[in-house]
């Protein structure tokens, strides 16, 4: 197979992380009712939610990222901090009783 | 308000027009955040009660997809070099005490003047802020537009900073060093506002502008920390009265982690004062949204008199101008993306 793809663009993890993000949906759709009335029990199934959508802030993201790289659309400027010239300690603190 | 009194098992039942417009809302909801650190909460938790999901789940679930969307932006935002995380968690601790003093105000409210008394507090909060801080972050922005695009300190965040009060904190990212006692008014409100109009963002990111002196950019990426750190602690309380529906927090995120993606990768092409002209363009949008509203709490209340036809025909007209405002800001996020690219290609060549 002819490998002609640029490294820039990450088809390989945007396939990847796709395919687990619509696996992980499936599987959760496929039962969803369920889970949904699961996770309402409250008090200790609260970490059901909160574990699941951590889950998917991993896979989906992950994939949502790479997928904007391989469309083209990527940051322009990647790094915006000021300089720390105003973080600078005064030489001399004001002192109450001075 | 007793939440337990509600029952969780009565969640709605998904059709194809439900999964499509929360998916969308989803997507426009978090190019937004992605771009100006918060927004799309305003619209989604309407737009789910507009389907049926009764109020509390819709915010608890409005709630568990907006935490995880903030940590995916933070987190991209972060590699930009976009994001004080020191001055995120700062304001979050301050902003946790004043989610709960707001729910306390609420719940006095609601004792005294019933739901009707409530929801009036809350679009009164709306617009008089929306009103206020939008029109100064839109003479700003216009201001900004007009010199080139350049942002600078405002006097008042230049003048607090000059003031050495212990115990005084630096901010190397954000490029400025200041007291902590003037950090936490800021995250006060912002939290005092999230748990009144459930987005803290309209008044935590022109906080950290205009009276810190965090950069446009900075203060944006900042408010995604704030917005994380809040919605876990909201979302693990929620959830522990099992209030989240997980079906409609993984419809919303499918849309909302594209879109956050997009937002914060949208920062890179314009230039900062863009961040403002979008921000203060949904809240002034919204705050026309919720002026609409009111009637019909004042009506409620037995202060305005206006035939139910037209409070129905306010009510939709100003659920329509929410979803303008996101749909605006979205536009201008995309347009601004589109121009800033082509410039960029334009002079690469």
């Amino acid at each position: 197979m002819a490998t002609t793809q640029s490294n820039s663009k990450p088809i390989g993890r945007t396939i990847l992380f796709g395919s687990l993000t619509a696996a992980f949906y499936t599987g959760f759709f496929a039962y969803g009712d369920a889970i949904a009335a699961q996770f309402a029990q409250g008090s200790f199934w609260a970490a059901g939610p909160i574990a699941t959508v951590f889950a998917v802030s991993y896979l989906h993201g992950e994939f949502a990222s790479n997928l904007w790289s391989v469309l083209g659309i990527s940051a322009i400027r990647k790094d915006v901090r000021k300089t720390t010239e105003a973080t600078k300690r005064p030489a001399q603190r004001p002192v109450l009783n001075a | 308000m007793d939440i337990l009194s509600l029952d969780p098992t009565k969640f709605i039942d998904l059709s194809a027009m439900a999964i499509i417009f929360l998916f969308l809302v989803g997507f426009i909801g978090g190019l937004v955040s992605g771009f100006i650190g918060s927004g799309g909460a305003f619209v989604l938790t309407p737009g789910m009660m507009s389907l049926g999901v009764p109020g509390t789940v819709a915010v608890a679930s409005n709630m568990c997809h907006k935490f995880p969307k903030a940590l995916v932006g933070a987190i991209k935002r972060f590699r930009y070099g976009q994001v004080d995380v020191k001055m995120g968690l700062i304001m979050a601790a301050s902003a946790g005490i004043g989610v709960q003093i707001g729910i306390k105000i609420q719940q006095v409210i609601l004792s005294l003047w019933g739901s009707a008394g409530s929801d009036l507090y809350v679009s009164t909060s709306f617009v008089l802020v929306l009103v206020l801080v939008g029109s100064y972050v839109m003479k700003d922005a216009i201001k900004c537009a007009r010199c080139g695009g350049e942002e600078e300190t405002t006097s008042l965040a230049k003048r607090l900073q000059k003031i050495e009060l212990w115990p005084m904190i630096n901010f190397p990212r954000s490029g400025l060093r200041i007291s902590l006692w003037f950090t936490l008014p800021v995250g006060f409100a912002t939290g005092m506002l999230a748990a009144t109009i459930a987005v803290g963002g309209f008044i935590g990111v022109p906080g950290m502008i205009y009276v810190i002196g965090v950069p446009g950019l900075m203060a944006s990426a900042t408010e995604l920390v704030i917005a994380f750190a809040m919605g876990l602690g909201g979302s693990i309380n929620w959830a522990m009265h099992g209030m989240v529906d997980i079906r409609l927090v993984l419809i919303i995120l499918g849309g909302s982690l594209l879109g956050v993606q997009l937002g914060a990768i949208g920062t890179t092409y314009v230039k900062p004062h863009m961040i403002k002209m979008v921000m203060a363009t949904i809240m002034l949008i919204v705050a026309v949204s919720r002026g609409l509203a009111m009637p019909t709490y004042l009506t409620k209340l037995g202060l305005m008199n206006v035939g139910p036809a037209m409070l129905n025909l306010m009510n939709k007209v100003s659920f329509a101008s929410m979803c303008l405002a996101l749909l605006v800001g979205s536009g201008i996020i995309l347009g601004s993306m589109w121009l800033g690219r082509r410039t960029q290609l334009a002079e690469a060549a």
